[in-house]
């Protein structure tokens, strides 16, 4: 997919993930999960990140239908502006208009609030699963599984499935807990990753941590699509203001100064050892400022970091070689240090 | 007992063998070429003739450097940032920030009092500011590696290398030469280059103590001169700079062995 959409023109340095979508879609909307179907809106938030904007634009001119985009303002201080969700929920209306003209069914809040009640029941369901990680050790990598498990809470948010799988995925960590089984055999460093996984290579890149021992407490790809641990819930009782503030509280919304708060927020209260920054070559909305968050949790917060690059979706920014010196590196020195305090103390 | 460190990097694979009181007694150098366990193995037998330690039995032996995993007899493996950590820190006690250019790496770490990694950074997927630069460098204008630190020395004008990539300088360095450049202007220009991106480096873990400047590239004294007129102060570089990976995976050896020793 990422190659077809080169041929057509799109740099090397583009988003793996447009490359992919611009491939399935020159693929005749066919990809590894079957067949999709032609738009008749495109709906476009562009919160996790502004490259969205010109995607959207291309494939509302490819498939020749409306677009709506959400003008999405960035996160400018520590706490979301009223102003903003005002602002959002007027761009609500317009579309709630939009999809009335363009379907011919009428806005049906109750539908809606229904709606927002079964996202609400599965956001508690999945945080208590991301708080299981403040155990020691962990019964869930709220990294390596949390990015799998994040997966219906995002595409099929809203519906009875989605509360019954979570509901499951509870249980079966409430299992682990009580069965003492952890997604590694002997937990050694507790760590939260910063930026995404390198998907094509996702089962390597975990071992690699693995074999150190190393658990993911914290992390905040997982939040990209949705910030739940802290409190905010979708309201039924506050439909479209929920929906507005949503939209605002994504990670990837957030600025710099956020981001790395919430980072440290994982790093104490989920009592981890080290930060891994994972930066991805082709995404900008991660990767920007990443070398000065190093600096801040190296300097200023005395926390010991790890910055490694690749890519979430191009193979070719793979390179395992590289990667497991930088690992390896650095936990032998954090065991190192913990073996050389333990006979000093 | 005798204890072994073999380090294989990317172009020149070396290994050290240490007494029991932590004394270099034997080295080993060769070139990796494409067999990479030849190489260790050729290494090891060099050290061990240098030693004279035939009739030692050699306790422990740790593996570093990118072919660390391909010495076969190796009883453990460790990284070449630890393995530079613990050499440099051993050369040089007060080391506390080291510069390490290889082939293909160029790394700067930080280490504590006790000579443990603190903190690293290593240029990525890329050859621009590394021995291989040099090399090529070098090889445009006809020279060795070994030759080009001498002759960069007589420099008075040196010119300003702006192509980082391997590939681009050898074109920037040919029309300079075309246009009647000297060679050794050239060449400094190349170590001002490499001296900057490798300052830059050092400056993201930190730059406020003693400096050791380690691994093959530190035998040119241009490279040496550059980056200490870049820094203005003097860095350590040590007769057996080529050798602080291989002399930190002994130490690591030994120490193995004094744990061994303890528990037995």
């Amino acid at each position: 997919m990422i190659l077809k959409a080169e041929d057509l023109g799109y740099s090397s340095d583009v988003c793996g993930y447009v490359k992919n979508d611009i491939g399935l879609v020159a693929n005749d909307m066919t990809g590894p999960f079957g067949k999709m179907a032609k738009p008749d809106l495109l709906v476009c938030t562009y919160s996790g990140c502004n490259t969205y904007i010109k995607w959207f634009e291309a494939l509302a001119a490819h498939f020749n239908c409306p677009l709506y985009m959400f003008d999405v303002p960035f996160s400018r201080g520590p706490e979301t502006h009223a102003a903003d969700i005002r602002y959002m929920m007027s761009e609500l209306k317009e579309l709630i208009v939009l999809c009335e003209k363009i379907t011919g069914k009428k806005y049906d809040e109750d539908k809606l609030k229904d709606i927002l009640r079964r996202s609400r029941e599965a956001e508690d369901l999945w945080v208590d699963i991301l708080h299981s990680a403040k155990r020691t050790p962990s019964p869930f990598d709220a990294f390596f599984e949390a990015v799998f498990f994040m997966a219906p809470i995002y595409v099929l948010r809203g519906s009875q499935e989605c509360v019954d799988y979570y509901r499951a995925a509870k249980a079966e960590i409430d299992a682990r807990v009580v069965s003492g089984t952890c997604p590694i055999p002997e937990e050694k460093f507790r760590v939260v990753m910063e930026g995404p996984p390198p998907w094509p290579h996702f089962r390597t890149f975990w071992e690699l941590f693995k074999t150190w021992g190393v658990v993911c407490v914290g992390s905040s790809y997982s939040k990209v699509g949705g910030i739940w641990d802290f409190g905010f819930r979708h309201d039924p009782e506050r439909p479209l203001e929920s929906l507005a503030e949503y939209s605002l509280e994504c990670y990837t919304n957030y600025n710099l100064a956020r981001r790395v708060e919430m980072l440290n927020r994982y790093m104490k209260e989920y009592n981890a050892d080290a930060l891994v920054i994972h930066s991805v070559k082709s995404c900008r909305a991660f990767s920007m400022g990443q070398a000065d968050m190093r600096e801040v949790f190296i300097h200023d917060l005395q926390v010991p970091t790890l910055f490694i690059e690749s890519d979430l979706a191009d193979p070719r920014y793979f390179s395992k070689a590289q990667l497991k010196n930088r690992i390896d590196a650095f936990f032998e020195s954090l065991e190192h240090q913990r073996i050389v305090a333990g006979k000093t103390a | 007992m005798y204890v072994a460190g073999v380090d294989v990097g990317s172009t020149a694979t070396k290994a050290i063998i240490l007494d029991e009181n932590q004394r270099i007694v034997g080295r080993g150098l060769t070139h990796t070429g494409a067999n990479v366990i030849k190489a260790a193995e050729r290494a090891f037998a060099q050290a061990r003739a240098d030693a004279k330690s035939d009739d030692y039995e050699i306790g422990f032996i740790v593996g570093t450097g990118y072919g660390r995993y391909k010495v076969p007899f190796g009883n453990t493996q460790i990284t070449e940032i630890g393995c530079h950590g613990k050499g440099a820190h051993y050369l040089f006690p007060e080391t506390r920030t080291i510069l390490d250019i290889g082939g293909q790496d160029t790394k700067a770490i930080k280490i504590s009092a006790q000579g443990e990694v603190s903190d690293f950074c290593m240029n990525d997927k890329c050859a621009a500011g590394t021995g291989r630069f040099l090399e090529a460098s070098a090889s445009v204008i006809g020279l060795t590696l070994d030759e080009i630190g001498d002759v960069s020395m007589r420099s008075s004008h040196p010119l300003r290398i702006t192509n980082m990539c391997t590939v681009f300088v050898e074109s920037e360095i040919l029309s300079h030469l075309a246009r009647g450049k000297k060679v050794e202007d050239v060449l400094r220009g190349v170590n001002n280059a490499i001296a900057g991106r490798s300052v830059a480096l050092m400056r993201r873990v930190g730059l406020d103590d003693e400096i050791t400047f380690t691994g093959g590239v530190s035998r040119n004294k241009g490279m040496v001169t550059a980056i200490e007129e870049r820094l203005e102060r003097r860095v350590n570089v040590s007769p057996d700079s080529q050798f602080i990976g291989a002399i930190g995976a002994a130490l690591f050896a030994w120490e193995r062995t004094q744990k061994k020793v303890g528990a037995s």
